[in-house]
């Protein structure tokens, strides 16, 4: 597996290779848009998207709890300054350039493993941005807490894509982890559901075991406590399931096979590959599949996936897939959202495109901070994740918002789903996401993906109607013992003259009835709730239960 | 019945809610039902009665709390009342029981139609009138005519009353009638035909007593002719519009209400006839000028009619039947196109004599 990461880092620079002819500003304001910086309130956000991104993938890298910084400044118009820092391990000095400094450096594009970072192009873009808009370079304070910190200005050297150091300093102190100061341009900081506090609050609500704060242009500090205190495991990256395969990965892995046949190359290569499923794919050949992987045509890989959309194969291993873990969740909705209910599920993986293993994970929270507000009443909130990632952008297209309206959240008890407090939370974890585009923040509508985040919906939607129902019922139980009381006072002075009893005794009777009879029936629908919990209403409706309802019919009244 | 027996009465429906309370038991009325379930009508008697359904008015049901409290309410005013010896009427009783609940903004009682309904149902559950608990209604209806009614230990001669007549009361139990000179009671719709009979001194030339109901006859005016027919044995002929309101107004007064079923046996006379205004009687008179044409309104009501049991006979159907063919309706006062006298010099007097009434 090594090697073969190794055999792919070498692939993207040879990539890379293609486009240092033109310069590297050209590829960066050509792709603006699928690196995420289009926009001015975007482009904002993926900064600081990637420096989040950055510390807790080291983070969760080394085992450490994060603790995470972002600061905001704005200095003029258009014109921000944004500060980032992490308890992360620190950057060894010989890597700071590659990290901050080197375009598509350690790139995670074609490593099957599910990472944040499959947006954007990773931290060095945000130097690349700095520059672009600023001229200025970004400075990097960074120590892995052995007593020495390195204070690095540096700028990217377009030409040759390396880091131009500007200026190093190093000093003695006990200290780890890593700080980022870049200046931006063209760039707006607002408060909108797309902007870089929502961001954080969604990035807060998957990474139960960060600690985020954040500190607005305006001085605001909002502090995203830790729920947990697990950390992630890293993801396994793992073999490519053969399904999902494109021919260009076929030949570009084949070019770099040290197999001497193709069928040990595809045995050694792919995950669920067997020799019976190599013979398998022979018979669905022309040519011999002991010939040298290296000299295979692009003809010759295009025969070997039209073969393997013919073979089945075992769905892929599931261990590349990082579920964030319904405790988690629920942590952090209780944490961050303080919901009056809420609901955590994550389903079973399964398999979309023919073999790519998936799963979803979605939590419903209800009342307490969840929804947006809005003036004084409240409105529904959607937050997307991929691989944890917030997908804040193209949320029409998305196949999560598809799949949250496709609900039919009146059967669950939400009479105006659109106006109420209420945060749908979807999370889909999969070692290839099906962005609809280059921009990866809307996810397209794969049947299988859409089918699962329904199901997952509407069983977080059975769960709040069973809440709601049971809240419906105290209320109900509660209004009816106001009335009961309410008309006590009469009656029992009414009967205090009819008897010539003490109508204060009377009274506190009649009220001890009325509590005696109210939580009599909380204990009934208790009861009928854990034999048919979904019936409900069953035992307001049933007249027959209670012998109470023997209303007389009206007749015809007449006055004289 | 005696008033301390009434008073026995109101005192155990309150022992026993409070017993239910002290013991934790659902306080509740039992009553009669007084749905369309619970009410036939008796062929023999041609009466409308209340069946033997019972239903329980319980407090602990929140469709019935309020209407609970506000019977108990009454029944405990109603034991003032008696206790007292006052008698009230049904207003009075109303403003009297009006307040504001305690820590509410509600009051016991909005409106008199919620307290009205409730008096009958006391008067169900206890098995009392409403005279008996000393509630009245307001007086309506006008008696003339040769009796002598002793009210109260005075003597009403009601042929020397001018002509007013006398003012029905809502209760008339205590009534002890006198020199009687009838040959039968004629009891009249509309208060303008009465007057019109009196000024022609119908009553004195045809040896009668004359009833105005004024529209639907209240329970008073119900309860003297019956009392009339019952004690002193005088047939009742009714003479009302000649339309479907008409029609129902003769028939309550005949085989009794749908609200007051539990009541029939006193307040109706089966005996009744009506004289008219019949359909044929437009034909037979003349009078096809002076019809009126039915609304739908007035359709509706008269299908309605034919549903009833107690319009089920052949001369009903057949009067019923017509006016929905003919499509017209015909009041008493039409015929005045005959001229003013010819109500009560020929048309009441030939169609008595020769017996053309309805059953």
């Amino acid at each position: 597996m090594v090697n073969m990461e190794l055999n792919r880092e070498k692939h993207a620079d040879e990539l890379f290779k293609e486009f240092r002819e033109t310069s590297i500003t050209e590829f960066f304001r050509k792709n603006r848009a699928h690196l995420g910086y289009s926009g001015k309130l975007r482009s904002l956000t993926t900064v600081v998207h990637e420096i989040v991104t950055n510390a807790l993938d080291a983070c969760e890298e080394a085992g450490i709890l994060p603790d995470i910084q972002i600061k905001i400044n704005a200095l003029n118009s258009e014109h921000y300054k944004v500060f980032g820092a992490d308890n992360g391990p620190g950057i060894p000095l010989k890597h700071i350039s590659d990290v901050f400094g080197k375009m598509l450096a350690g790139t995670k594009f074609h490593r099957n493993v599910q990472l944040r970072g499959q947006q954007g192009i990773g931290v060095a873009g945000v130097t690349l941005f700095s520059q672009t808009t600023t001229g200025k370079p970004i400075k990097v304070k960074t120590s892995t807490g052995k007593g020495k910190v390195h204070e690095v200005e540096l700028m990217i050297d377009i030409t040759k894509n390396k880091a131009d150091i500007l200026s190093k300093k190093e000093y003695s102190q006990y200290w780890r982890g890593t700080e980022l100061d870049v200046e931006l341009k063209g760039v707006k900081f607002n408060l909108s559901e797309r902007g870089p506090s929502e961001y954080l609050r969604r990035t807060a609500i998957v990474n139960p075991h960060a600690q985020i704060i954040f500190i607005d242009p305006e001085g605001r500090k909002t502090v995203f406590e830790r729920s947990s205190e697990k950390i992630p495991k890293p993801p396994v990256s793992m073999k490519a399931h053969p399904k999902g395969l494109e021919v260009d990965d076929l030949i570009n892995m084949s070019k770099v096979s040290k197999g001497r046949k193709v069928s040990s190359f595809l045995v050694t290569t792919f995950s669920r590959m067997s020799n019976a499923k190599v013979k398998e794919i022979q018979e669905h050949v022309n040519f011999d599949l002991n010939k040298n992987p290296r000299r295979l045509t692009w003809a010759e890989c295009e025969e070997i996936i039209n073969a393997i959309e013919k073979v089945k194969f075992l769905a892929p291993p599931t261990e590349g897939l990082e579920a964030i873990g319904e405790e988690q969740i629920k942590n952090a909705v209780l944490n961050i959202l303080d919901p009056e209910f809420e609901a955590v599920l994550t389903r079973p993986p399964k398999v979309h495109s023919g073999g790519i293993p998936f799963l979803i994970e979605v939590a419903i929270a209800y009342g307490g901070h969840a929804g947006r507000s809005i003036g004084d009443g409240s409105k529904y909130e959607i937050m997307r994740f991929g691989n944890k990632a917030p997908l804040l952008f193209d949320t029409g297209g998305c196949a999560i918002t598809k799949a949250v309206n496709s609900v039919e959240w009146k059967r669950y008890g939400m009479r105006d789903f659109e106006n109420s407090p209420v945060t749908i939370l979807v999370n889909l974890a999969s070692t290839h996401i099906p962005y609809t585009s280059a921009g990866k923040q809307s996810i397209a509508e794969e049947k299988e993906v859409l089918k699962e985040i329904r199901f997952a919906l509407m069983e977080v939607g059975r769960k709040f109607q069973v809440y709601h129902s049971r809240k419906r019922r105290a209320l109900e139980r509660e209004a009816r013992k106001q009335i009961l009381l309410k008309y006590s006072t009469a009656l029992a002075s009414g009967l205090a003259k009819l008897t010539n009893k003490n109508e204060e005794a009377i009274l506190k009777e009649l009220q001890n009835l009325v509590e005696e009879r109210i939580t009599g029936l909380e204990i009934e629908e208790a009861e009928e709730e854990e034999l048919e919990p979904t019936l409900e209403g069953e035992s307001e409706d049933n007249s027959e239960t209670h012998g109470e309802m023997e209303e007389k019919p009206e007749g015809e009244e007449e006055v004289e | 019945m005696e008033r301390q027996k009434v008073i026995s009465k109101l005192t155990h429906l309150g022992k026993d809610i409070t017993e239910d309370i002290m013991l934790h038991q659902s306080p509740g009325i039992r009553m009669p039902q007084r749905g369309i379930g619970n009410i036939h009508f008796n062929e023999k008697k041609n009466l409308l009665e209340l069946g033997d359904k019972r239903s329980t008015r319980s407090f602990l049901n929140v469709a019935h709390s309020r209407k609970f409290m506000q019977t108990i309410l009454i029944a405990s005013k109603c034991k003032e009342f008696v206790s007292r010896d006052k008698t009230a009427s049904i207003r009075e009783l109303y403003y009297q029981l009006k307040h504001t609940i305690a820590d509410t903004k509600e009051n016991t009682f909005d409106d008199q139609s919620e307290s009205d309904p409730l008096i009958v149902d006391l008067e169900m559950a206890l098995g009392v009138l409403r005279e008996e608990l000393h509630l009245k209604a307001d007086d309506k209806g006008t008696l003339i005519g040769k009796i002598t009614i002793e009210d109260s230990e005075d003597f009403i001669d009601c042929s020397k009353l001018g002509r007013s007549g006398l003012s029905i009361p809502s209760i008339v139990e205590h009534y002890k009638f006198h020199d009687v000179e009838a040959d039968y009671i004629l009891v009249i719709e509309t208060g303008a035909m009465f007057d019109r009979l009196v000024e022609e001194k119908y009553h004195l030339k045809n040896n009668c007593i004359m009833v105005s109901a004024k529209g639907q006859a209240a329970r008073g005016c119900r309860r003297l002719v019956h009392r009339l027919n019952h004690e002193l044995k005088l047939p009742v002929i009714a003479f009302t519009d000649g339309d479907p309101w008409g029609y129902y107004i003769y028939s309550v007064m005949k085989a009794g209400s749908m609200a007051l079923a539990h009541e029939s046996k006193r307040l109706g006379t089966p005996k009744m006839k009506l004289v008219g205004m019949t359909m044929t009687d437009i034909d037979t008179y003349g009078l096809d000028k002076v019809t009126e044409k039915l609304k739908d309104i007035d359709k509706k009501r008269i299908n309605e009619l034919l549903q009833y049991p107690w319009f089920q006979n052949k001369e009903w159907k057949k009067e019923l039947d017509l006016m929905s063919k003919k499509g017209v309706r015909i009041e008493q006062q039409a015929l005045a196109s005959k001229s003013l006298e010819f109500v009560a010099e020929e048309y009441l007097p030939e169609k008595i004599a020769k017996k053309q009434m309805l059953p």
